[in-house]
């Protein structure tokens, strides 16, 4: 038997019942998972172990100057989502994508929904991440975020609700991949039993996708990198890998006559479109920053003139910024003339005095977030903070209010997971990716699941000791 | 006033650079103050050109060949109007010019300096804003070689002089933190002291619906004598050549841009 620690009742956990009761679609894996042995499942995780090392998924931390590369830890009990939540969690990932995507068209050209005194303008127009270079630009088929990263949590109510979403570089998807590789060879027997929905063709629906993102006939795909030393390297080369396109880094690309080009052993080879892991800031040091060694001396020009796509578009992170966040249902609203299918986290607005004093007075309670931060820098987790660190939090939300906003502590849902003791709750998220053509919105079912593997812990982020699972969607 | 330009800048490298790319803008355009009567580019290689993100004419300048010069000579003939310097908003919202660049960060010090001229500019922006650049240059007068191209505004502020660039600099962060949306302009200007240095920098503030110029080295506000080459958030945006290169070890430049009145 295994050592089982139940869930409480103040959150949802994916399997389990406070009452040890186990959820519909998950009585034939937990039917399973009762018929192994601790010890051939602890057999099964050293051999996972020593895979993933074969294999070289590694994740350097990012602010760890020692740039050491560590294994991120990989848990064997999948995340099952039944099919009728995938149907909806899929339509309202479809939808908030399709209206991102209108507003990031229409903020770069007629700003209608300023105009229209929905957002008010000085959160675009300001936004550090809005890009002047783009007013006026079109872009083939209006697509910004050919590719996104919602991520979703299911909080205490059983709802799903959308975290943040992330139009820039989104990472995480060579995480499913592998994981679902590494699942279908520990535990092949698993897969005839249940039918999982199948996520292996990505790479494919991201190729097919690039190619579209252009109206060139059979067009050269590089994916540009910053280099081994970025901590999602290993993505970026097993992206290129999959694809059977070039990895490349800023120093093999040049521009010349308006176009850029790939230097090859065969001579320069023209290239159509970019799938780029480097942030704005360092695609091109002739137009940004200008010390930025990643990036490729007149990139913008060339796509200021449409000779070269770039996924994702420039300036797409002014959509997915925290302070933009907040009026993602009225974009939905404006755009599309639709309710949103999946709710926003309600957030208080630090630059709105109302909401300040509101969060001033609840530091305990809240989650405080930078509002251009990520990766789980720069927050404050209320409930788990110590009153030291609640009044240094405090400090800095009032010397510089608008670059803060709060939100209740969600009680993220869990799901059991190998831990030292047994089997215990850990808390998980869900980032599915959402592909964009222009003519359609596709996503493959599944995504990443991250998972908190402390006890207690709410935050996920890889960089701060977050695990993954493999995520199961049934099929229907 | 009709005025006839030529800038020639050459770059000399210790050792031959195997490729180099140049954003250039060299090119003016044809504005509410000025217009373009005849203009010439002069370079090493085709350049490809285009508009940018603030409506400057710019060309794109690749050699992928050794070199160890780049000479670009830019020459023409460019009417200017003496009219009181106000731009009409472009496609952009002047609120992208509220947001500050690395160049344009006010410190504690400039914040504090800049706050007095609060109340003056909310009752008269142009008076409140002419106040505020009398007292830059009093603080930082002008002096060369005390700061570089990347020299800050707060850093320069600090060091109590400088020059156009950094007078622009310091009032374009002033402005921000005031809200006042605020812009760089590079260009030329025409003086009666022969072998001055024609290149030029001032900088415009966005109230009324109209940019306003602020000539703050010069204490005036720019008229028929200046003439406008880009705009931009700050220097790195609107500077005249931008560029980057591949190996070519030490590098050497020469600027030099001469700027005469063929008509007043």
């Amino acid at each position: 038997m295994h050592a089982l620690t139940l869930p409480d009742a103040r959150h949802h956990d994916e399997m389990l019942l406070a009452s040890g009761a186990v959820r519909p679609h998950y009585q034939q894996f937990a039917e399973w998972l009762h018929s192994q042995t601790p010890a051939q499942l602890a057999e099964k995780r050293r051999a996972a172990d020593l895979l993933f090392h074969r294999v070289g998924i590694t994740f350097a931390v990012s602010g760890d100057e020692s740039g050491a590369e560590r294994l991120i830890p990989f848990d064997t009990i999948p995340r099952i989502v039944p099919a009728t939540e995938w149907q909806m969690l899929e339509a309202g990932m479809k939808q908030r994508v399709t209206a991102l995507n209108a507003f990031l068209h229409d903020i770069y050209h007629d700003h209608a929904i300023v105009r229209a005194g929905l957002i008010p303008a000085e959160q675009v127009f300001t936004n550090s991440q809005y890009q002047p270079a783009m007013q006026g630009l079109d872009l083939p088929h209006r697509v910004y975020a050919h590719i996104t990263g919602v991520d979703v949590i299911r909080h205490a109510d059983g709802q799903y609700y959308v975290l943040e979403d992330n139009l820039r570089v989104p990472s995480g998807v060579s995480y499913m991949l592998e994981n679902r590789k590494m699942m279908m060879r520990l535990f092949p027997e698993l897969f005839t039993r249940h039918a999982v929905a199948p996520v292996e063709h990505y790479p494919t629906l991201l190729l097919d996708t690039l190619r579209r993102a252009t109206p060139k006939d059979n067009p050269t795909v590089v994916v540009l990198t910053p280099g081994p030393y970025n901590s999602a390297y290993f993505e970026h080369a097993f992206l290129a890998q999959q694809m059977g396109v070039e990895l490349v880094e800023g120093r093999d690309l040049f521009v010349k006559d308006d176009h850029v080009f790939m230097r090859t052993t065969v001579g320069p080879v023209a290239v159509d479109v970019i799938y780029r892991r480097i942030d704005d800031a360092f695609l091109d040091p002739l137009a940004f920053h200008p010390d930025s060694m990643l990036g490729v001396p007149g990139l913008l020009s060339v796509y200021r003139k449409g000779n070269i796509v770039l996924a994702n578009a420039i300036g797409t992170g002014v959509a997915d910024d925290k302070s933009i966040y907040p009026y993602v249902p009225d974009m939905i609203r404006f755009y599309l003339d639709e309710e949103p299918i999946l709710q926003n986290v309600p957030t208080w607005q630090c630059r709105k005095p109302q909401d300040l004093s509101h969060v001033l007075a609840n530091l305990g309670e809240l989650v405080v977030k930078e509002v251009h931060g990520a990766g789980g820098y720069g927050m404050l987790v209320g409930p788990a903070a110590t009153q030291a660190e609640i009044e240094a939090f405090r400090a800095r939300v009032q010397a510089n209010p608008s670059n803060y906003i709060a939100q209740p502590t969600l009680a993220l849902s869990s799901c059991p997971t190998f831990v030292e003791s047994g089997i215990a709750p850990r808390h998980i998220d869900l980032r599915p990716f959402v592909l964009s053509t222009g003519q359609e919105v596709r996503m493959v079912a599944g995504g990443l699941t991250r998972v908190a593997l402390k006890a207690g812990s709410l935050v996920v982020n890889s960089s701060q000791g977050g695990g993954t699972k493999d995520t199961w969607v049934m099929e229907g | 006033m009709k005025l006839e330009i030529r800038h020639e800048t050459v770059y000399r490298y210790d050792v031959h650079a195997h490729h180099s790319t140049q954003y250039l803008r060299l090119t003016p355009p044809s504005t509410d103050h000025q217009r373009v009567v005849e203009w010439q580019l002069n370079l090493p290689g085709k350049a490809s050109s285009g508009v940018d993100a603030f409506g400057n004419i710019f060309h794109v300048l690749t050699l992928d060949h050794p070199h160890d010069e780049i000479h670009l000579i830019a020459c023409g003939v460019v009417e200017t109007t003496d009219q009181p310097w106000q731009q009409s908003a472009g496609l952009l919202s002047p609120l992208v010019f509220l947001r500050t660049t690395p160049l344009t960060e006010c410190d504690h010090a400039l914040r504090q300096f800049a706050q007095p001229f609060a109340a003056a500019i909310a009752t008269d922006p142009t008076t409140g804003l002419q106040q505020l650049a009398a007292a830059i240059l009093d603080a930082m007068p002008y002096r060369k070689g005390e700061t570089v191209s990347d020299t800050p505004a707060a850093m320069a502020f600090a060091q109590g002089a400088g020059v156009c660039q950094d007078h622009s600099h310091v009032f374009i962060a002033c402005c921000r933190h005031l809200g006042i949306p605020a812009r760089y302009v590079s260009g030329y200007l025409v003086t009666d002291d022969e072998g001055h240095v024609a290149s030029h920098a001032w900088a415009e503030a966005w109230f009324a619906e109209a940019w306003h110029g602020f000539d703050i080295s010069n204490a005036m506000t720019p008229d028929g004598h200046h003439l406008t080459l880009a705009v931009g958030l700050d220097y790195l945006d609107a500077c005249p050549v931008r560029g980057v290169r591949h190996g070519g070890g030490g590098e050497e430049l020469h600027a030099r841009a001469e700027i005469r009145v063929i008509e007043e």
